[in-house]
């Protein structure tokens, strides 16, 4: 068994190997995802070794040496750099700044402003001409509308005419009425209270269930003489 | 340092160079990709070529429509390093802080044999036939 395995895995490495060599056709074994790498003749793509894969054993024990700038190449290297982004960033600006002129400026560009001015023109000449037909509408109900208004309130005002016409007669029937009553006046205030005196008057009455009617203290029927009996008729 | 000027929204594009050619022949396509795409991936846009292989004249060719450059700067897409070194030598952007670093580093080397000369003002024809 041992044997066998050994064997497996120095085919492994050989296999490996070729893999390296021709990455373009190893997408299964490197688990590459992009399609893309599916093998073509000519240009081959440079795929990463494997994750996890020793270092090469002749590279083993190589300490690369370091390599170190002087202080001063260092400063220019970033001026150098920083005038770079900062010139890129202004070109950038610029370029955008410019492409936005294009497409106001281009012949595509002329013709849709053409269009959309042509367009609103006809809009708002569409919009003038609903303007008219609208006042002349409105004109026309206003005049209706100020006719009837006019009517109403002249009917209205007669109405009231009529009723304060009315009112006054009522008054003036009342003040009559009010005259005629005759009222206890200071002068026969004496004779009133005299005659008042000599005519007492008892509200008083009782009802039997008979129906007979029983005027002031007088409670019993034999008392009452026959033609002079009061009696309330059934419902 | 607070800056007045804003900065762009990043898009997620870059203009980049995508390798073409074959063995021993590189070539290459300057392209906005979104900058999460490969090579292969899905190209937005070619904005130029670059031909990294010196020609008879001994000149490497590059083709760039600065139009739609200057438009994809202005979106906000990023420029890889390369792209950034060859606008900068052409004159469109400021010359990239690589370009002058190497070329001081080169300059300060003790002279090595190359293959080609480095070329100095007019670039005369070469003399070998298979370049």
């Amino acid at each position: 068994m041992p044997r066998t395995a050994g064997v497996n895995s120095s085919a492994l490495f050989v296999l490996y190997s070729y893999f390296i060599m021709f990455a373009r056709s190893s997408n299964r074994i490197f688990n590459v995802i992009n399609t893309s790498y599916i093998p073509s003749r000519g240009a081959r793509a440079w795929v990463r070794k494997p994750l996890g894969s020793p270092m090469a054993k002749s590279k083993l024990f190589r300490i690369p040496p370091k390599k170190i700038l002087p202080a001063d190449e260092k400063a220019e290297i970033k001026r150098l750099y920083d005038n770079y982004f900062h010139h890129m960033k202004s070109l950038r600006q610029y370029f955008f700044e410019q492409s936005l002129k294009q497409a106001e400026s281009g012949e595509v560009a002329q013709m849709k402003h053409k269009l959309e001015d042509e367009e609103h023109m006809k809009l708002m000449e569409e919009n003038c001409l609903e303007n008219e037909k609208t006042a002349k509408l409105r004109e026309e109900r206003l005049k209706v509308q100020a006719e009837k208004t006019r009517a109403s309130v002249l009917a209205s005002l007669i109405m009231k005419e009529e009723e304060s016409r009315l009112h006054e007669i009522q008054i003036e029937a009342f003040l009559e009425q009010q005259k005629a009553t005759p009222f206890i006046q200071t002068e026969n205030i004496e004779k009133a209270i005299e005659e008042a005196l000599a005519n007492p008057f008892d509200p008083n009455f009782a009802i039997d269930l008979d129906g007979y009617v029983y005027r002031r203290r007088e409670t019993s029927i034999g008392k009452i003489p026959e033609e002079a009996r009061e009696r309330m008729s059934s419902i | 340092m607070a800056s007045a000027i804003p900065t762009l929204s990043k898009i997620g594009k870059s203009i980049r160079l995508n390798k073409h050619g074959c063995v021993n022949r590189p070539f290459y396509h300057i392209v906005v990709q979104k900058t999460r795409d490969n090579f292969d991936g899905p190209v937005i846009e070619q904005v130029g070529s670059y031909d990294a292989m010196p020609n008879s004249q001994n000149e490497k060719l590059v083709a760039v429509n600065f139009e739609r450059v200057q438009y994809w700067i202005g979106q906000g897409a990023e420029l890889s390093g390369p792209v950034a070194q060859l606008l900068g030598l052409s004159g469109f952007l400021p010359i990239h802080p690589t370009t002058v670093i190497q070329s001081w580093r080169n300059r300060r080397e003790p002279p090595r044999e190359r293959k080609l000369q480095p070329i100095k003002g007019v670039a005369p024809p070469l003399d070998n036939p298979k370049i």
